[in-house]
């Protein structure tokens, strides 16, 4: 039984601000107080490992041989500059790949200007015009752009910068709807591609197996070519009615125009 | 854009054209300029992100290493009675060994561009206020009410203010 208990225990009586009666061979523990630690262990700032031959392995025959003497001594060895400001500055290759994952001006994030400037998605009328390398390239754009936006918002709400959060996800909602629609296109191209997959199956003029046998893929018949006597459809002139119930229609619906440019009736009278 | 030259390791023979993920480059303190780490999907394994960094980026990696963090079992709705425990999703990093160092940009000392001061008071502003409206709002008195009561007792003492009757309840009423 330890001293130390014993004296919280009185002070804890004296919190309490009542006397204690101690046992009788415990009265002399009052009169003497510890002076030094219980323990006989060193303190761990000085203590090293007393096994010498720790990790020397006879079978592995690890360890150094009798009498042999290395080149460098233990206080040559080179120490650990723990201190960063005083740490040598490293010189950063201007064209490193990483920069891709930051913005031109090579900041840690963008300013709030630049995420809130104008850029609307892509639609899917414009990217029907490309083809298949195209919007490729254009995928690969958009997932280079979100790395570079999830890099600088990570770091932005990491270091607390301030506002971003919401610039940074109306642009990510753009990406991700331009990305919808290079996929949506791609899909129609694909659905094109396969009803006229079914419907070459059935037509005697196609053969769909012409890489295979060595022939032609499309062979036209004689009943698919144009009649010499048969005269091309001519292009009637539009009937009146039907073109001033037209403009009618769209006087109705359009916004009208400001009075210094010519409106619509003016337009089509002309 | 450079030539696509072969890649130094074996590439696999499924071509992904359209990949639907992003990776996050992490700014990390402690770890050697020579190093990246990177914040990847669950799904993606180190021959996977080896690969995406050479055909993307150019960037040849010397080996990489992985870990993941599990996530704490947290509410779903902290502040509510009714609470929803569930583990979110388990984040996974990468870290690969490059041949030149990079080393991140400095933060800017001075981020008033974002606004930083002015979002700090209004998280504060916010905070005090969800404090009136929150349900043990009567548990905690108000300071500043109690001291400006104080202030105009005295004053009514002291004969600086005569006493009106308040139209329109305690609080914020008009006075006649």
């Amino acid at each position: 039984m330890s001293i130390q208990p014993l004296r919280s225990a009185l002070q804890a009586s004296s919190f309490n601000n009542a006397s204690v009666i101690l046992p009788a061979f415990l009265v002399p523990s009052v009169f003497h107080v510890q002076s030094s630690s219980f323990s006989t262990t060193s303190h761990l700032e000085g203590r090293r490992d007393a096994n010498r031959n720790r990790g020397v392995s006879a079978l592995r025959r690890t360890g150094l041989r009798k009498r042999q003497t290395l080149s460098v001594k233990v206080e040559d060895l080179p120490k650990p500059v723990l201190d960063p400001a005083q740490r040598s500055k490293i010189e950063v290759d201007e064209n490193h790949a990483l920069w891709q994952f930051f913005s031109r001006d090579k900041q840690p994030f963008y300013a709030v200007e630049q995420l809130s400037a104008p850029g609307r998605p892509w639609t899917v009328e414009e990217l029907r015009r490309k083809d298949w390398e195209d919007l490729h390239r254009l995928w690969w754009v958009c997932v280079k752009e979100r790395n570079r936006l999830a890099t600088e918002a990570y770091e932005r709400e990491r270091v607390n910068a301030g506002y971003g959060e919401y610039e940074y996800l109306k642009r990510v909602v753009a990406i991700k709807r331009t990305q919808r629609a290079i996929k949506h296109t791609l899909t129609e191209r694909w659905y094109g591609w396969e009803e006229a997959r079914k419907v070459a199956q059935n037509d005697p003029e196609v053969n769909l197996n012409a890489i295979a046998d060595g022939g032609a893929a499309y062979t036209p018949s004689r009943k698919s070519k144009r009649n010499k006597d048969e005269k091309p459809e001519a292009v009637t002139a539009p009937d009146p009615a039907l073109v001033e119930a037209a403009v009618a229609e769209d006087l109705r619906t359009h916004v009208p125009l400001p009075p210094d440019q010519p409106s619509i009736e003016n337009r089509a009278r002309a | 854009m450079a030539l696509v030259t072969k890649a130094p390791f074996r590439v696999g023979q499924k071509e992904i054209h359209l990949p639907n993920f992003t990776l996050t480059l992490l700014r990390m303190a402690n770890q050697p300029p020579t190093s990246a780490t990177f914040l990847v999907p669950l799904s993606l394994n180190k021959l996977d992100l080896r690969d995406y960094l050479y055909h993307a980026y150019n960037l040849r990696v010397l080996s990489v290493r992985s870990y993941i963090i599990q996530s704490k079992v947290a509410p779903t709705r902290p502040k509510s009675q009714a609470r929803n425990w569930n583990r979110p999703q388990a984040q996974k990093r990468m870290t690969v060994e490059m041949e030149r160092p990079f080393v991140w940009p400095d933060t800017p000392d001075d981020l008033e561009p974002w606004n930083h001061e002015t979002r700090e008071k209004t998280r504060a502003a916010q905070e005090e206020f969800q404090k009136t409206a929150s349900r043990d709002a009567d548990t905690r008195p108000d300071a500043g009410e109690r001291k400006s009561l104080r202030e105009q007792a005295k004053e009514l003492l002291e004969g600086k203010e005569r006493w009106k009757p308040v139209v329109g309840g305690s609080r914020g009423g008009r006075r006649r």
